[in-house]
């Protein structure tokens, strides 16, 4: 609730966080030499193994490199519809 | 034996020769023995900055070629005890010194003098490897905004690597009234992204274009804020507890913040 407050009192977000969190990208690929090609790729093969064994929900699928302080995750965004694997009842 | 740090930043323009000027200044005004080194062979400007353009003589490229001493090179400013500058050759570029002849002169000044400042030209190339060869820590100077930051950070990963681990920041010409009403990003945001701890934040002040364009470094300037900022700089330098002041956004909304957070 807090938050939405927070929304409604700065309905435009502020021109500072904008460049905060446009520089924390940037660097993310400065530091690291990913560059979004290499996400996209990375994000296309992944998809492709992962529907071997699961039904994506492809176009929503999202992968980032994250940055906060010194460490860095990969976190990605995957909508499972459901198993490609055969239920034992089933088989 | 004194201490030598380079003044660094990536980006041109945002104030690393007038920052230089203004420590060098305060630095000497605290009563220790100072040496400014221009290290942008091929754009010297620290001199005029300093209002000593017309008494520079000879310049580090002559004590490199033996064409004087570097006592004689060391230009003496006289409104300040101990307080001298070594400026930089305007008819050589910047591969004509090799890093380890600016190792070698800043080896020698820091025997006789208790700091000795390399204003690093802009730019990661040869002229900022050479200002940083000598260097024991570096001050890295930027700007609220997102260009300077990058730079900054880039600046950060090459001196790590050359070993100068020593650095702290400098955030200069940060607007307060900006970044009161969130439009400009603030220290806390800058230090967040960098890693590396601040040393001070210099505010925006029409008083240094006055003072360049006299050549009298604003650090004299008892009414200027970018001056007395620069001053407790160098007293936290001299390892003085001297408080940051506190630069963040408010309004009603940062208002509303607060009683949130208590």
């Amino acid at each position: 609730m807090f938050r939405r407050l927070m929304q409604l009192l700065n309905r435009e977000q502020k021109s500072k966080s904008v460049a905060k969190s446009r520089l924390q990208l940037i660097l993310v690929q400065d530091r690291t030499g990913i560059d979004e090609e290499i996400m996209e790729s990375l994000q296309t093969e992944l998809t492709e193994v992962l529907s071997k064994y699961f039904i994506l929900e492809r176009e929503q699928v999202e992968v980032e490199l994250e940055r906060e302080q010194d460490s860095m995750a990969l976190v990605a965004n995957i909508p499972v519809l459901g198993t490609k694997v055969r239920h034992p009842v089933e088989a | 034996m004194g201490k030598v740090i380079v003044v660094t930043s990536g980006k041109g323009g945002v104030g690393k020769s007038t920052s230089t000027a203004n420590l060098g200044t305060a630095l000497a005004v605290l009563g220790k023995k100072v040496a400014v080194v221009d290290a942008d062979v091929g754009l010297r400007n620290l001199d005029v900055i300093m209002g000593l353009e017309s008494r520079v003589v000879y310049t580090s490229m002559d004590v490199l070629e033996g064409v004087c001493e570097l006592e004689q090179a060391l230009v003496k400013d006289r409104r300040t005890k101990d307080l001298y500058l070594l400026a930089a050759s305007q008819k050589n570029n910047k591969n004509d010194i090799q890093p380890e002849q600016m190792k070698k002169l800043c080896l020698e000044l820091k025997e006789t003098h208790d700091y000795v400042l390399v204003d690093s030209p802009a730019g990661i190339e040869q002229g900022f490897q050479n200002a940083a060869a000598g260097a024991d820590d570096a001050l890295v100077v930027t700007t609220p905004e997102v260009a300077a930051v990058r730079d900054a950070d880039r600046i950060i990963g090459l001196l790590q690597n050359m070993a100068i681990n020593n650095l702290t920041l400098i955030i200069n010409r940060l607007s307060p009234e900006m970044v009161k009403t969130g439009d400009m990003m603030e220290p806390t945001d800058i230090i967040d992204i960098l890693s590396i701890d601040l040393i001070g934040v210099i505010p925006e002040d029409k008083e240094i274009v006055v003072s360049t364009n006299r050549g009298m470094p604003t650090t004299y300037n008892h009414k200027s804020d970018a001056g007395q900022a620069y001053k407790r700089i160098a007293q936290r330098l001299e390892g003085e507890d001297v408080p940051i002041p506190e630069f963040k956004s408010g309004g009603f909304a940062g208002w509303v913040g607060k009683l949130f957070k208590g």
